[in-house]
């Protein structure tokens, strides 16, 4: 089923100084269920079109559709409610709320959704147990190593029941085991609850993984390799 | 949560937001202890005036308000007085004759404020008696006394039981002149008052100028300063041919003092405040800078830009407030501390006895200041956060993720 549809979508930087396109005339469409990655060298243009597809940027042209709504002309304040509700964001250096517990950094995300604060603790503790933390629910950021505190990440993601889920380098700070381990879980969400990934990655186990491989160099499309049919 | 999070991010940096604290609350008990003593130098001013002449209330005939002479009495006087005795909330009350002639002795004279007293009755409004500095104030069995001021007493070259001889009209305008010995000499915080205004009993007046019993003035003292303003209308309802004056009527300047010291202290501290606000405002602009990565994750996630904006101004105002309610803390302790003590001006006699104001200073704020400043720094709070609010709500997200 067609989750994301991006039709000759361009980013330029700067463009009344030196313009710099950082995404040049993409179309690419990923469907629900999809573990894509998007490789490239540095500069490709990994992380603009991950912003692009998420709403945290807009497209100087060309249209992106998520669930068949166009965001490239949504204003700022519509942006803001689409990903709260569309989209969970897992990034390369955790970023968790520093004064906020592991359950509480779940918990704010549900908080913005309006949802119940009886609602918000039941669902925030069953997510941080799905992602192996039951024991952890209390502890502040500092107090959990880097993995722990990205598997946080990935349950705030997931707290706000979202469509799909951009993970920027999201394993880029982890020693191997755990960049495997949280590799396993992202797996496990796909293949259970059919959950979209999206990563930008240049990490080799995060590739190996992936069912789909979309390769970008100077901002446009080299390779779109599928590797694993959906299930 | 909001108001967790905001809670929390102000104890990040417990150093810096403990500096900002402490400059708050430097700055405001320091500007309340002044505002305090600027508060106990009116209230002295006020206090002395009506312990030492005015009472609360006053009561004439209409034309010895507009003339002052020795004809303008106050009509039956004394069903007046009856009347007026009848009131529970009088505390005391003087009936007063009062004339304006001169004071000589010897060596020189002075124009004086002759106040015929009776002095048991005048005990119960003023203070005079207990500002007697030397001599007595007044004995029963000696007639012919008079009780004088400091001043007038340097200025005659007179001391106790000195004579002095006072000459005055009577009701025909011919010159009495007659002899007082100085039974007491008086010093109150004014020196204009202590050089003009003498006592004697009235008695003595009466047979001096060969008349009945009559009044210029009724002095009332009440049981509580509250109690004027109901006092006053009943009176003045009362009494519809007759003066009827409260000591703001009485002492128009000091009514101005009093209602303008308000708004002169609230300036002081909004003056304090002001200068606070800068100190608050660069402590949250340091507190954004700093969490601009985060900032840029909770536009990502989806909060919104004006929660970003409540969330700023909550955690200034919870700063601030933290100073402020330690300010007031700390103010009020160092306040009740001098009041119990009171300032010594004594070294300054001379300058604060031209403005009537004690030698003895009692710093005292009404319990209104309090939550008016309270409401003051939440306002300087609001205004303090709202450059680094914008400054926190204008961030890219898509940038601001990337700043470390």
């Amino acid at each position: 089923m067609k989750l994301i549809e991006l039709t000759d979508v361009s980013r330029i930087y700067d463009e009344t100084i030196v313009p710099v396109k950082a995404v040049d005339n993409v179309s690419l469409q990923i469907d629900t269920g999809e573990f894509t990655a998007i490789v490239g060298p540095s500069g490709s243009g990994k992380t603009t079109l991950l912003n692009l597809i998420g709403g945290l940027d807009q497209p100087t042209s060309g249209k992106i559709l998520v669930d068949g709504t166009d965001i490239s002309t949504y204003k700022e304040d519509e942006l803001i409610n689409f990903r709260l509700h569309h989209i969970g964001f897992v990034f390369q250096a955790y970023n968790l709320i520093p004064v906020f517990t592991a359950k509480e950094n779940v918990e704010f995300i549900m908080l913005l959704q309006n949802i119940s604060k009886e609602e918000r603790e039941k669902k925030a503790i069953s997510f941080l147990e799905a992602v192996g933390l039951k024991e952890r629910i209390n502890n502040f950021p500092t107090e959990l190593s880097g993995g722990q505190q990205q598997r946080v990440a990935v349950a705030r993601a997931l707290a706000s029941t979202p469509s799909f889920v951009l993970a920027d380098e999201p394993t880029a700070n982890l020693d191997s085991v755990s960049a495997e381990s949280l590799l396993d879980l992202m797996e496990d969400l796909n293949e259970k609850h059919n959950m979209t990934f999206i990563f930008s990655t240049h990490d080799e186990k995060v590739i190996k993984r992936a069912h789909r491989i979309i390769q970008l160099r100077d901002g446009r499309i080299e390779k779109d390799i599928v590797t694993k049919k959906n299930n | 949560m909001l108001f967790i999070l905001a809670w929390r991010n102000v104890w990040r940096n417990k150093k810096r937001s403990l500096i900002i604290i402490a400059a708050i609350t430097a700055g405001l008990s320091c500007g309340l202890l002044a505002s305090a003593v600027m508060y106990g130098m009116y209230e002295s001013l006020i206090n002395s005036t009506i312990d030492r002449e005015l009472g609360h209330i006053q009561i004439h005939s209409i034309e010895f308000d507009e003339e002052k002479i020795l004809n303008d009495t106050i009509p039956d006087f004394k069903s007046v007085l009856n009347e007026i005795k009848k009131i529970p909330e009088i505390s005391g009350l003087s009936s007063r004759v009062i004339i304006e002639g001169m004071c000589s002795s010897a060596s020189s004279s002075r124009g004086v404020k002759i106040n015929g007293i009776v002095p048991e009755d005048e005990i119960k409004v003023t203070t005079i008696q207990k500002q007697i500095i030397e001599g007595s104030y007044f004995s029963s069995n000696l007639s012919a006394e008079v009780v004088i001021g400091k001043k007038l007493a340097e200025n005659l070259d007179v001391k106790i039981r000195s004579k002095i001889v006072l000459s005055f009209q009577d009701f025909e305008g011919n010159i009495v002149y007659a002899a007082f010995r100085v039974a007491g000499i008086y010093r109150t915080e004014s020196s204009l008052y202590d050089q003009s205004v003498i006592f004697v009993k009235q008695s003595e007046l009466f047979s001096l100028l060969n008349s009945k019993d009559f009044s210029h003035e009724i002095s009332l003292r009440l049981n509580s300063f509250q109690q004027v303003d109901s006092v006053y209308s009943k009176l003045s309802k009362k009494f519809p041919t007759l003066s009827v004056k409260d000591w703001k009527l009485l002492a128009p300047e000091i009514k101005v003092y009093y209602e303008i010291l308000d708004i002169q202290l609230y300036f002081f501290m909004g003056i304090i405040l002001f200068a606070l606000l800068f100190g608050i405002t660069n402590t949250m602009l340091m507190s954004v800078i700093e969490r601009i990565r985060e900032i840029g994750i909770l536009i990502a996630l989806g909060m919104k830009r004006s929660k970003i904006f409540l969330m700023i101004i909550i955690e200034t105002i919870a700063l601030s407030l933290v100073g402020g309610i330690a300010g007031l803390i700390v103010g009020v302790i160092i306040i009740e501390i001098v009041n119990s003590t009171g300032i010594n001006l004594s070294a300054f006699t001379e300058g604060l006895s031209q403005f009537s104001i004690s030698t003895v200073l009692y710093p005292v704020l009404p319990l209104s200041f309090y939550p008016i400043i309270t409401i003051m720094i939440i306002f300087s709070a609001i205004i303090a956060a709202i450059y680094p609010a914008i400054k926190a709500i204008r961030l890219k997200p898509a940038t601001a993720i990337r700043t470390y």
